[in-house]
């Protein structure tokens, strides 16, 4: 029994119609309360994890252990002024941070996030292609990078674009066809192999063991995606001042931000769901989003650590990575998928 | 700025970009005019003067022992080694030579003050390729010495320590002590930096056959220091003109041949393990005696009067350091001239950073090792 | 003279991931962090700020005046009795240019000047010039 059926009994007094709206309305700010509340606790980890791998403590003075540190950040950027660069071009440079954070919002959306006590299942959005609609919100994300970069008319903001689009192009067609390789697995088992939830329940030993190679490709698609170090050549700091979000400032950037910090949080997830058994475990029956979330974290902190300890790739070298290494291994995972599926029927 | 200013147009589709002076990898107020060739550099020419205080003509208007404060603010994070600098073409001018035990001192508290030094930029370095966390582990270990410099002459970074004819306070036994356990303990901390940055596929990739210096350009353009010694020099004022005890202790000059940015990172490194060396050496053999020459005793600082003109150089952690001073007999030199590596160091980068890509122009001028108090002083 | 070597080269990834678990490891460690107001680390025995005047010691010859590099330092009168004093003139220090060179400590001849280890001087408002007799005051005397 999904969350939205569960919030449409407690309305059924409202009548048919109504009762679901008004349990579309509260799942849907039930949703973004969770998003938000993620973004502040990931945000909040990154900033306590690196100080103290750099051994220093990290934001303690607002609050118990500096817990209301991040209220008092984005209160902060909500207060200051919003500044428009004058030769902007005005409504793309108003709308990047809104999709950027809109796609975020929408992949929340569609992910399975298994079930928790009484509660019952999290998922909100069950399609059969849900694996198609994930990876097309994903998409959105870098169409307001680009937008941003471009219509801020800043130099610096057009090359982080640029290095942007040039950084997406090169890591999806390996990532697709790594996502392709775990349909193709799927299929034998299951009728709807591009529904998450199913493409999860015939996860009886986790993908990521039979195609290691597709996981850590995927992994590092996920990383780049997010653009995190080493793969922020889109907004380094030591070269490019922001990258594409040079221009922005107050929410608006604030925006930029929690796009990037969410964006690290959803890849972790959705490796967990297609790769790691997603929340399958020992009594995963009642405890499956906590499992979820405790896979995604061990990921998040990965993904720090990495950025902590690796320099910034070179955009060539980064586009070489894509077609020369990650390519051909994405298509070696989906061979040996193949002969896994066809000839052991595993 | 009613307008705005449309780019000029470069003709052949290249764009012209201002980097800096207010820029993450700058390191402080340098600005390079760069013209892009989509993400390919193809010409920089940097522009400096934005830190100009005049520090030159200040040390004309003071007493000679006043000027120190002002060479502190040169290279500020490796002020000993500025004032050691000075004090051999004062020391020189004004006939005053430091007594044998404050020569070693000025050895020691140099070297802590040249391992300071490329630390701060060993840890700049990795912030510029994108590196966070070694800046710490380094700047820590910075700290232990700006330690031992607090507790001999009470001030962290600008030190003021030296006097003309010898050093203001004496060693004793506690700072001995703190230095000794410093070098213990150092050599350990360095490898862990070291190998941070060097067993990192990433690191070697972004700095292998990166940013090649030629010899030939190197002396042409006046290139000293660590960059010259990394594209298979052996020159090194500490060796080829000692001065101070630099001929009394055993240590070596690292060199390599591969003249890109992954051999002065080397040198740089290896140095620091050759000045540890040299420390351990002095902190033995450093004799009893007194910590100043009578000549230029309290009271007596404000009177010291030169005649003539003297050259000295010494090895600053960024190349050949050169102070010219003149008197004319009075008690304020009449001409003060500094040589700062830096700033010849610096020349030479419109010439490694051409035709690379941006991300190996921040590379390259975080090889250089720019400070900026000492290029436009 | 010795050539450096470069370092031997690893298996691709595998120095990469030397490099992350290393840097992982530091977590363990404690911070150096010291927090300032509530802690405080042992100050070092030589360390030096403020500077403080003995009125009764110093003889108004007017070195420091002239070996300040900075001019932080200028002469005022101050009617008091003071017999090694005749033209009654003390130094006033302008904290806000001062660099702490301790150029006239070294230089008194009488050690009427000299400085101590108090460091909270932080001022809000008003000049950062102490008077004569504000400098021979403890800095907790001192109203600004």
């Amino acid at each position: 029994m999904s969350i939205l059926l569960r919030l449409q009994s407690l309305f059924s007094i409202f009548g048919h119609y109504l009762s679901f709206i008004l349990a579309y309305l509260l799942e849907t700010v039930f949703m973004i309360v969770f998003v938000m509340v993620s973004l502040v606790a990931v945000i909040y980890l990154f900033r306590k994890y690196m100080a103290r791998v750099q051994l220093r403590i990290g934001p303690n003075r607002v609050g118990k252990f500096g817990l209301l540190q991040l209220i008092a950040d984005s209160l902060k950027l909500v207060g200051k002024e919003s500044v428009l660069p004058r030769g902007r071009d005005d409504m793309p440079f108003r709308m990047a941070p809104v999709i950027i954070f809109l796609g975020l919002i929408m992949s929340f959306a569609i992910i399975p996030y298994g079930s928790l006590y009484w509660v019952g299942s999290l998922t909100i959005t069950d399609s059969d292609v849900s694996v198609l609609l994930l990876f097309a919100a994903l998409a959105i994300m870098p169409i307001g990078e680009l937008l941003a970069g471009i219509s801020s008319r800043n130099k610096y903001a057009v090359v982080g674009a640029l290095r942007g689009v040039a950084k997406d192009i090169s890591f999806e067609i390996p990532m697709m066809i790594s996502v392709l390789a775990l349909v193709m697995m799927a299929s034998a088992r299951t009728s709807t192999p591009l529904n998450l939830t199913s493409l999860v329940s015939v996860q009886f030993i986790p993908y990521g063991i039979p195609q290691i190679i597709g996981l850590g490709v995927f992994f590092i698609a996920m990383v780049a995606r997010a653009s995190y170090s080493p793969f922020d050549m889109g907004e380094s700091d030591s070269e490019l001042v922001a990258g594409h979000s040079t221009e922005y400032s107050g929410m608006r950037f604030g925006m930029f931000y929690m796009g990037m910090f969410g964006s690290i949080f959803l890849g972790s997830m959705i490796v967990s769901i297609l790769y790691l058994g997603a929340y399958n475990g020992p009594f995963s029956g009642d405890l499956g989003f906590i499992y979820l979330l405790i896979k995604s974290l061990i990921l998040v902190i990965l993904a720090f650590t990495i950025w902590l300890s690796v320099p910034r790739i070179r955009i060539d070298k980064f586009v070489n990575l894509g077609w020369k290494y990650l390519l051909p291994a994405s298509v070696i995972n989906l061979v040996i998928a193949g002969i896994l599926t066809l000839g052991l029927g595993l | 700025m009613t307008e705005i200013t449309k780019s000029k147009d470069l003709g052949n589709g290249w764009v012209e970009l201002n980097i800096g002076p207010q820029h993450p990898s700058t390191h402080g107020v340098l600005r390079l005019k760069v013209k892009l060739d989509g993400e390919i550099i193809r010409e920089v020419e940097p522009v400096i003067g934005y830190l100009h205080r005049n520090a030159e003509k200040i040390c004309e208007l003071d007493y000679y022992c006043d000027s120190l404060i002002y060479f502190d603010r040169m290279d500020y994070v490796g002020a000993m080694n500025m004032e050691v600098g000075y004090l051999e073409a004062a020391e020189k001018l004004l006939g005053i030579p430091p007594p044998e035990r404050v020569k070693w001192i000025r050895v020691i508290m140099a070297e802590l003050s040249r391992i300071a030094a490329h630390l701060v930029w060993a840890g700049a370095f990795g912030l510029d390729l994108g590196m966070l966390t070694p800046f710490f582990y380094c700047f820590i270990e910075r700290e232990k010495i700006l330690r031992v410099f607090t507790e001999t002459c009470g001030s962290r970074q600008e030190t003021n320590y030296m006097s003309i004819g010898g050093v203001y306070q004496d060693f004793n036994d506690k700072i001995v002590y703190d230095i000794e356990e410093f070098i213990e303990q150092f050599p350990a901390k360095l490898e862990v930096i070291f190998n941070a940055y060097v067993k990192n596929d990433i690191f070697i990739s972004r700095n292998k056959g990166i940013g090649i210096l030629e010899p030939e350009v190197a002396i042409s353009y006046g290139v000293t220091g660590p960059m010259l010694r990394a594209s298979g020099i052996d020159y090194d004022v500490r060796k080829a003109e000692p001065y101070l005890v630099y001929d009394k202790v055993n240590f070596d000059i690292p060199v390599s041949y591969k003249k890109d940015n992954l051999a002065r990172f080397l040198v740089r490194f290896e140095e620091m393990r050759q000045s540890i060396k040299i420390i351990g050496q002095a902190i033995k053999k450093i004799p009893d005696g007194p910590y100043f020459n009578p000549k230029a005793k309290k009271s007596l600082m404000i009177r010291l009067r030169g005649e003539g003109e003297t050259y000295a150089r010494t090895e600053s952690p960024k190349g050949e350091f050169g102070v010219y001073l003149v008197g004319d007999g009075g008690v304020k030199p009449y001409r003060v001239r500094v040589r700062s590596p830096s700033f010849k160091n610096l020349s030479v980068l419109p010439v490694l950073a051409k035709d690379v890509m941006i991300a190996d122009m921040v590379a390259i001028s975080g090889t250089i090792d720019l400070v900026f108090g000492e290029v436009d002083r | 003279m010795i050539e450096v070597k470069e370092p031997k080269k690893e298996i691709p990834l595998i120095g990469t991931i030397k490099v992350i678990f290393s840097i992982g490891k530091h977590i363990f460690q404690k911070p150096v962090t010291v927090q300032y107001p509530e802690e405080r680390p042992a100050l070092p025995d030589r360390f030096r700020f403020r500077i403080f005047l003995s009125l009764d010691d110093c003889v108004g010859c007017t070195l420091c005046e002239q070996v300040c590099p900075n001019k932080s330092i200028a002469m005022q009168k101050v009617e008091r009795e003071n017999p090694r004093n005749k033209r009654k003139i003390y130094p006033d220090v302008n904290f806000g240019t001062c660099t702490v060179c301790r150029n006239c400590e070294e230089i008194c001849p009488t050690d009427a000047i000299y400085l101590t280890n108090v460091f909270e001087t932080s001022r809000t408002r008003n000049s950062f010039t102490y008077s004569p007799e504000e400098l021979s005051m403890p800095e907790e005397e001192v109203v600004k």
